[in-house]
């Protein structure tokens, strides 16, 4: 059985159970979220969200767009960026706050469409389910220009056939920026943490963890311009990690390569 | 019969003579009025109170007329009375009675008078009578002469270049020299031949006697006015010299030789020795029509593959709003070029023109102007100098202690730059560092450096958001000295840890900054938006020019995007040169400019401020384009300029140019490993690399080592030195020198009179145009210098007197008459 038809399968059965899974842990648990961003989780109304303002520290940036299919979490729009926010941004800056040096921005982080002049103050972004990733000719645009300027970018909480869509929205955007596979000699793997291993695999399914990259100018001296966590679901593990709903082992290997992607962009 | 002598002031310290000469052998009778020596009452003006020396010659003449002897010879002569009346009672009793006398002679006139008339008569009548006491007692002037025919003249011609010039009535500047004293009938010749014998001396090469002035080509390429009148002074040394006579245009170069002793410090010798000098300005003060380029300015060494600036200074007269090009070549291929518009005569144009380093070694920079109809000099419309275009890696160490974009966007910026090496250091977590572009595994294994010889290895720091505690006293003080002795740069980052809000107030580092930071720290859990402009200091800076012409650069200045701060960035220092001014966007504080970007000299060194904590906005705004490259080229730039002029351990001085057979001064300064000077080391030069010549330690300086070298041939010349101290050997970089005929006659060409004047005062001597050249044989008589008598001439009898006289009775009958007493 080829790849392809694995992951189609997989995808089948797992999207559905996902999706509903995330919708109802969603909807009871509010605490320990800031005022700003009760209103967003409760309605799901993006005239709700409430962005900092820009003040120099690192902020966790997600990428909103419209999403390409998907389904609904029964009483509200499945939005798919939005899966893991803002639970997984305040852990994850807590986390980073903790071990390392950074002083982010702690109360949540910022969501911004790639068409957003805004989106140019923060060169990390985080981009969730590109499998339902979409662009408008702006989007497009203001993608090709964040990139070519500095900006890294992190795809995540995608895997099987979500890999055709994230591939093709990719091509569009850089068709001479080839993704590659990264393996662990990468310098992205030994930023804070040294990876010791990438034998990961999805939360939900199973499916062994791939990491691909694609390079500035597909010069593998020179720095990754993004990393893709195909099979994988980092976010996942970041929002639940206070809950023991995921195994802590791998909560702490998703927060290994998360420290390492933010630390490499912001010394490469 | 008698016989007198005078020594001079105290200041001529050569003053020893003397003849003594009895009056009667004169060839020529002298003016002798009085033979009688008084020492009754000796009334000396000072030397230079009186102004009148200097004044045109029509009022010499009327001065002469009214005062019967010229100028110089009241400033050069004393007051003395020939009546033999001992001086103080005299000084007490005269004025007394002459005002006895009039008071008393008025007295009788009671109540017809007023006061006020009677003052008045009585006034007439006190000058009258002291006029005439003054002249009782016989006013005599006493002035030191020169004896007739023992006393030598030197006359020193200045034969460089620059006297070829045609400035004034058609007349070259050596034709109008040769017409005064080319030959025995000249007119100076024959006026000084009167009284005295005469040598004469050129000022080419190290100076000389010469018997054929007539054969003098012109052509020395230097001028060296003092060494000259000093070499004339040690020919004549053991004859009665009553001065020297120095014709020239003043165009003296010899301060443009490396090595040679300054004017102040030649002026100095020339005075001591105590011989009046005669200076005739030869030529016209402005020229009529001439363009110039009167200034070439750029870095002595560069890094290649960047840009520098050539800034020139361009001056005219008579060409006034024309429009001319100014061109740059390197190595004869045009790299420049620039249009500038002339301003008003004798007023100056400055550009400055980016030209790329694209070749590594001595690069012979030109710049020239076109030569223009009717110029009278066209030699000086064109500069060249040398440039060193260095291909090295320099390394910067960049300590940050915290991830941050400013790191990530700082080193893109400058990684395709081959010649820096950010060297990175960055605090990760506690204890926990990241290195990036080191050298090998073991450069900073053990973070910061401890130890002064692995810190000077670098040329320069970068200071990010890392506070002052992060730091052991010890290093604090090793970064300080790393400025004020390695003479390193450091440039201190704004961040959430950086400067007062980073605890760096009271450490050794505070002196160091160029920004006051005893201000209290800043809340830094906010920013301030700032809009960035540049000063007028800024806009010409290497580091600031983010475009090809000065509008261009200003213009982007104008637009870059807003940037934040978390520092409360202090006061500049006195000396501190602000680049980059903020205006906080907050309307309560938009008054306040605040220093962003500032830089002080600090020791051998620089220290600088940046204190923004977001210049990667420059590169990743919105409304940046792409293909902008204003954050690169800044970056590059500043670490450039962080890194220029920093010295090496092993650094050799060097002119530029030297001419064809002059010696060049060679210099090196040797440090150790932490840059403390060394002495005791062995050190060699080579030219060309042909045979080592040792250089001797200059017991003046510590840790400098001298000799000259004379070249074969002409042409760009390379000097290596190389030293060992200790253990090391250190080869220096390569110092060029260009060996040609010297240029430097045709700059500033116009005659200037100010180092005439200045040489002629300090010795005693005067300063004459070339037209009243004639008056130097008459005052030259009066030099107190060689074998002299004094001579003392009546003034009783002089017009300014009688006239006086008569004013004073006229006044007096003509007030009586009006008054009814006459």
């Amino acid at each position: 059985m080829g790849r392809s038809v694995r992951r189609l399968l997989m995808l089948l059965i797992a999207v559905p159970t996902l999706a509903d899974a995330q919708g109802g842990r969603r909807r009871g648990r509010m605490s320990g979220i800031p005022s700003d961003w009760q209103g967003y989780v409760q309605s799901g109304d993006l005239n709700d969200i409430t962005n900092p303002p820009y003040d120099g520290r690192f902020t966790f940036l997600r990428i909103r767009f419209e999403p390409d299919g998907g389904g609904g979490f029964g009483f509200r729009v499945d939005r798919k960026w939005d899966h893991d926010t803002p639970r997984a941004e305040l852990h994850f800056m807590k986390i980073l706050s903790e071990l390392t040096t950074i002083r982010p921005f702690m109360n949540g982080g910022t969501i911004l469409p790639f068409d957003s002049a805004e989106l140019f103050r923060y060169p990390i972004a985080y981009v969730s389910e590109p499998g339902f990733w979409s662009m408008s000719d702006k989007e497009r645009t203001g993608l090709q220009a964040y990139v070519a300027k500095g900006g890294f970018l992190i795809f995540d909480d995608f895997g099987g056939e979500h890999w055709y869509n994230f591939e093709r929205r990719w091509q569009e955007a850089f068709p001479a920026l080839k993704i590659v596979p990264l393996d662990l000699s990468n310098p992205i793997f030994d930023a804070f943490f040294r990876i010791e291993s990438l034998d990961f695999s999805h939360p939900y399914f199973g499916m062994k963890s791939e990491f691909y990259g694609a390079y500035e100018d597909n010069d593998p001296k020179k720095r990754l311009v993004m990393i893709a966590n195909f099979n994988n679901d980092i976010g996942d593990y970041m929002e639940f990690s206070d809950e023991g709903w995921l195994p802590i082992s791998l909560t702490n290997e998703a927060y290994k390569l998360a420290v390492n992607y933010v630390v490499y962009a912001m010394t490469h | 019969m008698s016989f007198s002598c005078r020594r001079e002031a105290a200041y001529r310290s050569r003053c020893t003579i003397r003849h003594f000469v009895p009056a009667g052998q004169q060839r020529k009778p002298l003016a002798l009025r009085s033979i009688s020596w008084s020492p009754a009452i000796v009334v000396r003006p000072p030397d230079r109170s009186f102004r009148g020396i200097d004044a045109p010659p029509r009022v010499n003449a009327i001065f002469e007329f009214l005062f019967k002897y010229s100028p110089v010879m009241y400033s050069r002569g004393t007051l003395t009375f020939a009546a033999g009346i001992p001086g103080w009672p005299l000084l007490l009793a005269a004025p007394l009675a002459v005002l006895g006398v009039a008071v008393w002679s008025y007295r009788r006139a009671g109540g017809a008078l007023r006061l006020g008339d009677r003052l008045l008569l009585g006034s007439m009548r006190a000058l009258a009578l002291a006029l005439l006491a003054f002249c009782l007692l016989r006013p005599m002037l006493a002035v030191s002469t020169a004896i007739p025919q023992r006393n030598v003249v030197g006359v020193v011609v200045d034969d460089s270049k620059s006297m070829r010039i045609v400035d004034r009535d058609s007349l070259s500047r050596a034709r109008r020299v040769l017409e005064l004293v080319g030959s025995a009938d000249s007119a100076l010749v024959r006026a000084l031949a009167e009284r005295f014998q005469i040598r004469f001396f050129r000022t080419s090469g190290a100076g000389g006697r010469t018997s054929d002035l007539a054969g003098l080509q012109f052509d020395a390429s230097r001028t060296r006015l003092i060494p000259a009148l000093t070499q004339a002074e040690d020919e004549l040394a053991g004859a009665p010299v009553a001065g020297l006579v120095l014709l020239s245009d003043g165009a003296d170069n010899s301060s443009t030789v490396v090595g040679e002793p300054g004017l102040a410090e030649q002026l100095l010798a020339l005075r001591a020795r105590g011989i009046p000098v005669y200076a005739v300005g030869i030529g016209s003060e402005e020229l009529a029509r001439d363009l110039e380029v009167a200034r070439l300015d750029v870095p002595h060494a560069v890094l290649k593959d960047g840009a520098m600036s050539v800034e020139v200074i361009v001056t005219q007269r008579g060409y006034a709003g024309r429009k001319v090009p100014v061109v740059v070549e390197d190595g004869g291929r045009i790299v420049g070029s620039r249009e500038v518009t002339l301003p008003r005569d004798g007023e100056a144009v400055v550009t400055r023109i980016r030209i790329p380093t694209s070749e590594r070694g001595a690069r012979a920079i030109s710049v020239r102007v076109p030569v223009q109809p009717g110029e009278m000099v066209a030699e000086n419309n064109e500069r060249r100098t040398l440039v060193d275009v260095r291909d090295r890696r320099e390394k910067i160490l960049y300590i940050e202690g915290e991830p941050r974009f400013e790191l990530k966007f700082l080193r893109r910026a400058v990684e395709n730059d081959a010649n820096l090496q950010v060297v990175t250091l960055l605090r990760s977590a506690k204890d926990k560092f990241l290195r990036l572009s080191v050298d090998d595994s073991v450069e900073l294994a053990s973070g910061f450096p401890r130890a002064r010889e692995e810190l000077f290895a670098y040329r320069a720091i970068v200071l990010g958001s890392i506070e002052a505690g992060f730091f052991t006293l010890d290093q604090l003080r090793m970064l300080s000295d790393f400025v004020s002795v390695r003479g390193g740069g450091l440039l201190a980052l704004g961040g959430r840890s950086s400067l007062a809000e980073g605890g760096y107030e009271g450490t050794p580092l505070a002196d160091v900054l160029p920004v006051d930071l005893s201000g209290p720290p800043r809340d830094t859990t906010t920013a301030d938006e700032v809009a960035l402009s540049p000063t007028a200091a800024g806009l010409l800076h290497p580091a600031m020019q983010l475009a090809g012409t000065d509008s261009g650069t200003a213009e982007r200045w104008r637009t870059m995007p807003h940037l934040t701060m978390v520092n409360g960035v202090g006061r500049p220092k006195p000396g501190t040169t602000v680049l980059l001014e903020g205006k906080l966007s907050d309307s309560a504080t938009t008054r306040a400019r605040l220093p962003v970007f500032s830089f002080e000299r600090f020791g051998r060194g620089k220290s600088a401020v940046f204190a923004v904590q977001d210049s990667w906005l420059w590169q990743m705004a919105e409304e940046v384009p792409i293909e902008d490259l204003s954050h690169e080229t800044f970056w590059k730039q500043v670490l450039r300029w962080l890194v220029s002029d920093v010295p090496d351990r092993l650094e050799v001085i060097a002119p530029d140019e030297s001419g064809p057979g002059e010696g060049i001064v060679v210099r090196a300064a040797v440090s150790d490993a932490a840059y403390l000077r060394a002495n005791g080391a062995s050190v060699q030069v080579t030219v060309n690399g042909g045979s080592p010549i040792p250089l001797e330690w200059a017991a003046d300086r510590d840790g400098e080592y001298r000799t000259t070298v004379v070249p074969d041939g002409e042409g760009v010349q390379e000097l290596r030195v190389r030293t060992v101290i200790g253990r090391d050997t250190l080869v220096s970089e390569p110092a060029y020198v260009r060996v040609a005929s010297p240029m430097a006659e045709f700059f500033g060409a116009a005659m200037r009179p100010g180092l005439l004047r200045q040489v002629a005062e300090e010795t005693g001597g005067r300063y004459y145009d070339a037209g009243d050249a004639m008056r130097l044989a008459k005052d030259i008589v009066y030099s107190a210098s060689g074998a002299t008598v004094v001579e003392r001439h009546d003034l009783w009898d002089m017009p300014a007197i009688f006239l006086v006289l008569l004013a004073a009775l006229a006044t007096e009958w003509w007030w009586r008459r009006r008054r009814g007493l006459a």
